[in-house]
């Protein structure tokens, strides 16, 4: 090849990625460096940003020790993906097995196994708060049958402990089940997983005398590990960064009593409703840090359970 | 029947038992949606009067008329095309050309880039999101659709990714036999690997049609004027509004679901082969 058709090639290289490029530049870079130069600053867009040093991670600070405001957010936004999270894997893996099950129709139940991903999540929160209103919803109609008092979702807090009901359930745990139906794209992700396992590691197991438990948690589990960390790291971000769902169950307040107050809806009041862009922009980069802080921990304990091609890492 | 061995017997037992757990857990997965689609159908006074009776007691398919009226559907609808369409033409467009110039093009410093591409799939949107929408108000987007399409032309991480890990997997040796004929580096591009690529640019485009048409968020932070949102955020409007309504809310839901259920039908396998393939390294 000539110097010229490779000096060519080198840049038609960057000619491809320019879009890329300038969308780094003004949709990354430039907001990147913007943001953390304007948590330092008293900002309401109105008038330009005031130098107000550390203010705003001072008062972050203050607000997690007394459990306030951000302290809040963040304590809702930790329940709700410590519950949220483990469940849908779960409730992915479980209904993954099933459909590798070689029965008649396979087909079909996958498809509707999977349907209610598909639904737009605008429309599946319009659908769960009417399924889980507290008077009118057809799961309290059910529930009713057993419990004298029903749980109050999307209305009520878990944190009020009351011994008239043992179904304490609030506005975080019906977020959760809206987040339990909509499993499918990780379903077929460890279906495909199980799909690939070779079937000589279970015959092998059937020799030894292993059953059907055995056989899942001595050859399934360990080879789908590597997706079930990806599925951990990448619930931990979609549940943090969960806001559609809650702004329309709460009607964008985080109500009642902040009990749906999470940090993405935290965040946006701060800067849309109250014009403190400063503070906004100091949560952001707060949670930035605890989410870089949160993979890192878990990259660290991934190597004693996750296996990548049956060898622990 | 009788000459059936026990292990056999077991067999056909475990996979009744099978089928069985399947129907049921099918059944609940779809119980909501039938919920809402019978709620859609029910005179306004049954939900509220006898909230917890299953059927319709007659079936009122003007709910669906009056709720195209009420919210105004085929203007929201309208915007929502638009929306999807600017958004699935940049991103195809865009997203396809970079992924060449990472996939089949050796420069300096594309390592490097890629890393970088990389990493900014890993930067929570909170951290962009204030810096971008003063950059846009100022530069006249707000209250504009364009604010929302305009950024899809400018690459989207996680489908440049993708699509560059397909382009890869097509031969070299296509690419050096078109060089060698004299056809520049967007021909190559343009007649060899985008027909080549159909399914995984259809996947892409598949993909990018839900999210533009689920995007709840974009709107709500760009736009104020009601004549321009789109279904996802007026129907939230709707909400607020008509939260007594629930024959009108679901019917509306039901209208905004179809088209989402029916494009999955249509295009099953490429969403389940874009989904799997995001599952493996």
């Amino acid at each position: 090849m000539s110097a010229v058709t490779q000096r060519r090639r080198r840049l038609s290289g960057w000619i491809f990625v320019s879009p890329w490029l300038l969308g780094l530049l003004i949709l990354f870079i430039y907001p990147f460096i913007a943001s953390f130069l304007w948590s330092f600053t008293e900002y309401d867009l109105l008038t330009s940003p005031r130098y107000v040093g550390t203010d705003h991670y001072q008062r972050i600070a203050q607000e997690i020790a007394s459990g306030e405001g951000f302290g809040k957010a963040l304590v809702n936004t930790v329940y709700f993906a410590v519950v949220s999270v483990p469940l849908s894997i779960f409730m992915a893996i479980s209904l993954a097995v099933m459909l590798n099950w070689k029965v008649r129709g396979q087909a079909i139940f996958r498809t509707l196994f999977y349907l209610p991903s598909m639904v737009p999540i605008v429309a599946s929160s319009i659908l769960w708060l009417w399924l889980l209103d507290p008077r009118d919803g057809m799961v309290n109609g059910f529930l009713g049958f057993f419990y004298e008092v029903p749980p109050l979702w999307f209305q009520g807090i878990q944190e009020a402990i009351s011994l008239d009901t043992p179904l304490q359930f609030g506005s975080k745990d019906g977020l959760a089940m809206m987040s339990l139906w909509g499993v499918g794209n990780f379903m077929l992700i460890y279906l495909a997983a199980i799909g690939d396992i070779e079937p000589s590691l279970y015959h092998a197991a059937e020799l030894d005398g292993a059953g059907v438990w055995q056989k899942f948690r001595h050859i399934t589990l360990p080879m789908l590990s590597p997706i079930i960390f990806f599925n951990l790291i990448l619930g931990i971000i979609q549940s943090v960064q969960a806001f559609t769902q809650v702004y329309i169950v709460s009607e964008g307040t985080g109500q009642p009593a902040e009990s749906s107050l999470m940090i993405s809806l935290q965040l946006f009041l701060s800067a849309f409703r109250d014009l403190e862009m400063g503070y906004a922009s100091a949560i952001a980069w707060v949670l930035f840090a605890l989410l870089g802080l949160a993979t890192w921990g878990l990259f660290r304990t991934s190597k004693n359970w996750v296996h990548y091609r049956g060898v622990r890492m | 029947m009788s000459s059936m061995t026990g292990g056999e017997m077991n067999n056909q037992r475990t996979s009744v038992w099978r089928i069985t757990l399947l129907i049921v857990v099918s059944a609940l997965f779809m119980l909501p949606l039938v919920l809402m689609l019978l709620a859609s159908l029910k005179p306004a006074e049954q939900l509220t009067g006898d909230p917890y009776s299953l059927l319709p007691e007659r079936v009122v398919w003007s709910n669906y008329q009056q709720a195209l009226e009420a919210i105004p559907y085929l203007k929201y609808l309208a915007n929502s095309i638009v929306l999807c369409v600017g958004s699935v033409v940049g991103t195809v467009v865009s997203c396809s050309l970079v992924a060449y110039g990472f996939a089949r093009l050796r420069w300096r410093g594309r390592k490097a880039m890629f890393a970088v591409l990389i990493a900014t799939m890993l930067l929570p949107w909170h951290v962009t999101m204030i810096p971008r929408f003063v950059l846009f108000s100022e530069l006249g987007l707000y209250n504009q659709l364009a604010a929302i399409i305009l950024p899809t032309f400018l690459g989207d991480a996680f489908y440049i990714f993708m699509l560059r890990q397909f382009f890869m997997s097509i031969p070299e040796e296509l690419s050096e036999a078109a060089r060698l004929d004299g056809l520049s580096e967007f021909g190559i591009y343009w007649r060899i690997i985008v027909p080549l690529s159909k399914p995984a640019l259809v996947t892409v485009a598949m993909f990018q049609l839900v999210v533009s048409w689920n995007d709840f968020s974009s709107p709500l932070l760009y736009l104020s004027d009601q004549e321009k949102f789109p279904l996802a955020y007026g129907l939230e409007q709707f909400v607020s509004s008509y939260s007594d309504q629930t024959h009108l809310l679901m019917a509306a839901s039901v209208m905004f679901t179809l088209p989402m259920v029916f494009l999955f039908f249509v295009a099953q396998k490429s969403f389940t082969r874009g989904i799997t393939m995001t599952g493996s390294k």
